[in-house]
């Protein structure tokens, strides 16, 4: 490389560090962000120096405090106008860091498979103090490693209530994503390939499983992701917890869901299967309550919510579309 | 239900919407050193989204862009001074954040199973950060390790505000010539 090139480079560097520093200023104005803007437009090269940089400023920041507690034979002059405070802090960096870097206990590896029949509902208390309860039709399987408590759940769904320990995260292997807690509370839903995920309390993360395309999201509280197996999208959208919820107190609430949703959590309920006669029907929405008491009940019902007709066929039973139900 | 478009049905007749999708890696980026990791900073994205689409669209004047980056400024100033430091005290030790943006997957804080190879990266970063220039490393640990402002830290080290951000900033360009892959 030329001498040019090589100050070029540096000059490069130089800008991407100062970048960094200048967004995290105090003073930060609009100004700034436009320039900066301008600057990453300005060159291929710039966005790969800033990430770089960008990547280790935020190394460095989520190792704070096990960097300090290392640090903290050799620490740094400080002025004595701050020293009071500025030494507690670091001490108790410095106990946070502990707990962080000792997971070394050796913990017993056992793996247990639940599966409940369709319309059962089973609460389940895992080792590690987590709650789940699973709803009709579904498998969940559990293995509790020392780093790490792996679940899959190929079929169905569950509410997790998670223990909080943050040396073992939580995992769950659902079709190609992976859903990751460290301790929270919310609903996971599994049936045929399509994957929602209800966060009512704490951070959960969703992200795709090992070889399979898309990105991660995080979920607050009072979010919903929404993923179908195979496409690398998700969609996410704000969704009311206690309606996610509420098989466990059987009723389903919808505000809005397709119908072809509903179908599988009733199928996933009763015996026998319901089905819609023509696809383009699931696409139908559906607002309301519906009471699990009994299935031709149930039904009926929900063919007041939507223009359906139930027609027994064989084994199962076929909605159809009802013409004459409204216009 | 907001919800994010792709730039497939972004409505064409807002400007605002039309700068956000054609800006977004960008603003994640901008966003990415006061949120604290990148995943922070795409919630931050998303949340701006939803600021703009649910906007009272009455006496916009002035560059889209500009009225973007002024939200994003805004959100970010809102948002991100006090959870970031809490964020940076609480975390237990994250990875370095290789990830590309947008589009692409990004990576989080890794399942504490990689602490084994977090342990070695620690050493790294604790050698990098302990052999800077006493002036650069002072204000860069003042600042980044015991979460002093620049402003707090300009004070102890007896500096201009600006100088402070000079020596964060040069410690900066040092560690990531020794850390970066």
């Amino acid at each position: 490389m030329t001498d040019f090139l090589l100050k070029a480079e540096e000059a490069r560097r130089t800008a991407a560090a100062d970048w960094v520093v200048r967004l995290q200023a105090d003073d930060l104005a609009l100004d700034d962000a436009l320039a900066f803007d301008a600057w990453l437009d300005a060159n291929p090269r710039n966005i790969e120096a800033y990430d770089s940089a960008l990547g280790v400023m935020q190394s460095i920041e989520g190792a704070a405090p096990a960097i300090a507690a290392q640090l903290v034979g050799r620490p740094v002059r400080r002025a004595p106008v701050s020293r009071g405070w500025l030494t507690a802090g670091g001490l108790a960096a410095a106990a946070a860091a502990v707990v962080a870097i000792l997971p070394f206990a050796p913990a017993p590896v056992a793996s247990q498979t639940y599966v409940t029949g369709k319309g059962e509902h089973r609460a389940v208390r895992l080792a590690d103090g987590s709650l789940v309860e699973l709803n009709g039709g579904s498998r969940l399987t559990v293995t509790l490693e020392r780093h790490a408590r792996r679940v899959s759940l190929p079929e169905g769904e569950a509410v997790f209530d998670v223990a909080a320990d943050k040396s073992r995260p939580f995992l769950i292997a659902a079709g190609d994503r992976t859903v990751r807690v460290v301790g929270t509370r919310f609903d996971v839903r599994e049936r045929s390939g399509a994957l929602s995920v209800v966060v009512e309390r704490g951070v959960v993360e969703v992200r795709p499983a090992e070889g399979a395309g898309g990105r991660a999201w995080r979920l607050h509280p009072g979010q919903r992701l929404d993923h179908m197996q195979g496409v690398p999208a998700a969609e996410v959208s704000a969704a009311d917890p206690a309606q996610a919820f509420s098989w466990r107190t059987g009723r389903l609430i919808y505000r809005d869901q397709p119908l072809s949703e509903v179908v599988a959590d009733l199928n996933a309920q009763f015996p026998g299967s319901i089905r819609l006669e023509d696809p383009a029907l699931g696409a139908e929405r559906v607002s309301g309550v519906l009471v699990l008491d009994d299935k031709a009940a149930v039904i009926r019902r929900l063919a007041l919510l939507v223009p359906i007709r139930a027609l027994p066929s064989g084994g199962e039973i076929l909605l159809r579309r009802d013409t004459a139900a409204k216009p | 239900m907001a919800r994010e478009p792709s730039r497939q049905d972004a409505p064409d007749d807002d400007p605002l919407v039309a700068a956000y999708l054609a800006r977004r890696q960008s603003l994640v980026r901008f966003l990415a050193p006061r949120a604290g990791s990148l995943a922070a900073a795409e919630d931050l994205a998303q949340e701006l989204f939803l600021k703009i689409a649910a906007r009272d669209r009455g006496a916009e004047v002035g560059s889209p862009n500009a009225l973007l980056y002024r939200m994003a400024l805004n959100l970010m100033l809102d948002r991100a001074r006090g959870e970031k430091r809490a964020a940076a005290r609480d975390a237990a030790w994250r990875q370095v954040s290789r990830d590309s943006i947008g589009d692409e997957d990004i990576t989080g804080e890794p399942p504490a199973d990689e602490a084994a190879a977090s342990a070695q990266r620690l050493r790294h970063l604790v050698a990098a950060v302990d052999t800077l220039a006493p002036q650069m490393g002072r204000a860069f640990r003042l600042h980044k390790l015991e979460g002093l402002s620049h402003a707090e830290t300009a004070r102890a080290m007896g500096l201009s505000v600006k100088a402070v951000e000079k020596h964060v900033s040069a410690a900066l360009k040092v560690l990531t010539r020794r850390l970066a892959p």
